[in-house]
């Protein structure tokens, strides 16, 4: 049972952590769920069991309405840990990086020593026009939607406008794309394992204006789940935690109209120099990143707000492969990212931070394995910036 | 006395007098003047009050049978409409009459007064097939059983958003122009009722074209006839920005730096309830 006396500066490790492939799945809700958190038990190296949970947070657009609510009580139930304390998180696609800290905060606060971070969503049983209806349901309902958008359309505005303010251009985004389906292509839960070439990415039909299908991520179902431990147990269940060095939020205008600028996030921006602060740690640190490509466009303008690029080069850092697995300064999203690994909604923040654990461990599969990977970054995006949670791992306390 | 000149005006055809105008859609489909592909009698109307006002006409209300929106047009325009209750119980007291035919067509004359035949010059044959596919993809969105399976802007929703939605009322807070309109100020503030116009004009910052299949599913029965949709990011000279549809007959991409102007159109309908707003035009240099 946790310490309920209020305990100041516990740090936050992760112990555990899995997740079911992306993708088109043949499993429901509950059994998606159970898989991811059986797959997190199983990563633990020592003695863990889910009853040992205090607080579980479950992130979840509950895409459809299969499950709108207590979605969190019926997951939990079935992955043994009825009766803990849990919610569903819902921030958009940055639910589960949410969930994720919160999950931080409940251990910080002394409330609790285990606690589970997850996500899910499940996308691909609903007819396509009932999809077509709830795409883009966290975008601004009253005035964006009416005015004919969704994300591919909010993206594009944002991408038109940065190609005039800084001159970056199409192929630009065309070089994102290649280079997450080829960091995707071995990634053995991505949902699209395909390399694609500059010349196919650049025909892709069009979409949303300047975007074309290449710029775009698929629509996934999918699971993840972490277990984070305090500091004070930590030691029962591994000899090998990864830390959860830093953690940052912020939010924003829903609507784009309402933004003082729309080729940068002033959520991540916040988000993130909240997360370099909380870790002493900045950009030229970080040796990967699980960066939130929803659309292309939205990688390159993160790599400026993160730190990684200068205010106006996220196409010259895409052009020049500076994201390139070990290659380039930072590896940008080793998995695939949403563009490749694909995009449960409520489920890839706290997918991200899979990626980054097995990094940071070394276990990896071996084409994908960054090279003495030490610290690592997840950058978690709700719809088209109105939430953003990133958060820094490493591997020194 | 009706001027027999022909002029264009927020995307019909008009001609206009000392007490009269009409106002008619472009669109010819064998000698029947036919709607476009987001307009009706009621985007009509408003295109010709507007009309009647920016020739300084003072009009404060005006008589119309039923088969237009009155919300509509008064939320946009400030002119009362009359309209008769089946009982007979409303007096249609106006000066001014609002008269509507089977085609797309209004007139807006003093009462009892005579018009004058006009032949527009400028219309255009519409093809028989998008104008079928068209009308009929309305028919179907305008249906009682057409609902939402996922984002909704419910009747009331829209209804509170209106009056901001259709004459750009926006507010003003610590000297700075807000719109879309707020509850609060970024200090926390109440934010004061919305009364304050934009001008309608503004120049255009971003903008997409969304294909069919990237559309809400709000337009789907039409954005496939129309082959998309387009949208428009811009700036108002005040200040305050936004996003709105590009007029459906505009079939011109928009550049960064064009001028647009906002004229009244259907946006799309759900259970049987039609959603009006403004569409912006971009101004021919």
């Amino acid at each position: 049972m946790p310490n309920t006396t209020r305990r100041v500066m516990v740090d936050v490790a992760v112990i555990g952590a899995g997740q079911t492939k992306y993708g088109n799945h043949p499993l429901g809700l509950k059994a998606m769920w159970a898989e991811a958190a059986a797959k997190a038990f199983d990563s633990v190296d020592n003695n863990f069991e889910a009853k040992l949970v205090d607080e579980a947070f479950i992130g979840s657009v509950a895409f459809g309405g299969a499950q709108l609510g207590n979605t969190a009580a019926i997951l939990t139930e079935h992955s043994g840990m009825k009766g803990c304390s849990v919610r569903r998180v819902e921030n958009a696609c940055a639910s589960s990086g949410f969930a994720l800290r919160d999950a931080m905060m409940a251990i910080k606060s002394g409330e609790a020593d285990i606690v589970v971070a997850g996500g899910i969503e499940k996308m691909n049983d609903l007819s396509a026009e009932r999809k077509r209806y709830w795409l883009g349901v966290s975008g601004d309902t009253e005035w964006e939607r009416l005015a004919g958008l969704t994300f591919p359309g909010t993206y594009a505005l944002m991408a038109r406008r940065h190609f005039h303010e800084y001159g970056s251009n199409h192929d630009d985004l065309v070089n994102i794309s290649v280079k997450n389906h080829m960091h995707g292509f071995e990634n053995e839960v991505a949902h699209l394992r395909k390399e694609v070439s500059f010349e196919k990415a650049a025909s892709g039909f069009m979409v949303a204006d300047p975007l074309t299908l290449y710029d775009c991520c698929p629509t996934s179902d999918g699971a993840s789940c972490v277990i984070l431990a305090a500091d004070h147990v930590v030691r029962e269940f591994t000899d090998d935690p990864i830390w959860l060095k830093g953690s940052g939020a912020g939010s924003d205008h829903l609507a784009l109209h309402d933004r003082s600028s729309i080729t940068q996030m002033s959520a991540t921006q916040k988000a993130v120099a909240q997360a370099y602060k909380s870790s002493g740690l900045g950009a030229n640190d970080i040796d990967l990143a699980e960066v939130h490509d929803c659309f292309t466009i939205a990688e390159l303008m993160a790599t400026e707000d993160l730190g990684f690029a200068n205010r106006g080069e996220g196409g010259i850092f895409a052009r020049e492969g500076r994201g390139r697995r070990n290659e380039g300064d930072v590896a940008i999203n080793p998995s695939g990212g949403l563009k490749s690994k694909g995009h449960p909604l409520g489920a890839t923040g706290t997918g991200q931070a899979v990626e980054v654990f097995k990094q940071l461990k070394g276990i990896v599969e071996a084409p994908r394995q960054i090279r003495d990977a030490e610290v690592g970054m997840t950058h978690n995006v709700g719809g088209s910036g109105a939430t953003c949670a990133v958060h820094i791992f490493g591997r020194d306390r | 006395m009706m001027v027999q000149e022909t002029i264009v005006w927020k995307g019909y055809l008009a001609c206009v007098g000392e007490d009269s105008c009409v106002v008619q859609s472009p669109w010819i489909l064998e000698e029947d003047c036919v709607f476009g592909a987001d307009s009706d009698h009621t985007t009509l109307a408003v295109a010709a009050i507007q009309l009647m006002q920016n020739n300084g006409c003072q009009l404060n209300s005006i008589n119309s049978l039923q088969d237009v929106d009155a919300q509509i047009i008064t939320m946009t325009t400030g002119v009362e409409v009359i309209q008769p209750l089946e009982d007979d119980s409303i007096e249609l007291s106006a000066d001014w009459d609002l008269c509507i035919g089977d085609d797309a067509r209004v007139v807006i004359c003093k009462n009892d007064s005579d018009i004058e035949l006009w032949e527009p010059v400028g219309t255009i044959e519409v093809d028989a097939d998008f104008h079928q596919e068209i009308t009929s993809a309305w028919q179907r969105e305008c249906e009682p059983n057409h609902v939402s399976q996922g984002a909704y802007v419910s009747q009331q929703q829209y209804e509170e958003g209106a009056a901001a939605r259709l004459n750009l009322s926006g507010q003003s807070i610590d000297g700075k122009m807000i719109w879309p309109p707020r509850q609060m100020s970024d200090n926390g503030v109440l934010a004061p009722q919305a009364s304050t116009p934009l001008q309608r004009v503004a120049t255009v910052e971003s903008w997409t074209k969304l294909a069919a299949a990237g559309a809400p599913s709000e337009f789907s029965f039409r954005a496939p006839i129309l082959g998309g949709i387009t949208t428009v990011f811009v700036r108002f000279e005040q200040g305050p920005r936004g996003v709105f549809l590009l007029v459906d007959d505009e079939d011109n991409d928009p550049q960064i730096g064009d001028q647009v102007q906002f004229v009244t159109r259907r946006i799309y309908a759900q259970e049987a309830f039609v959603r009006y707003g403004l569409k912006c035009q971009i101004v021919k240099q």
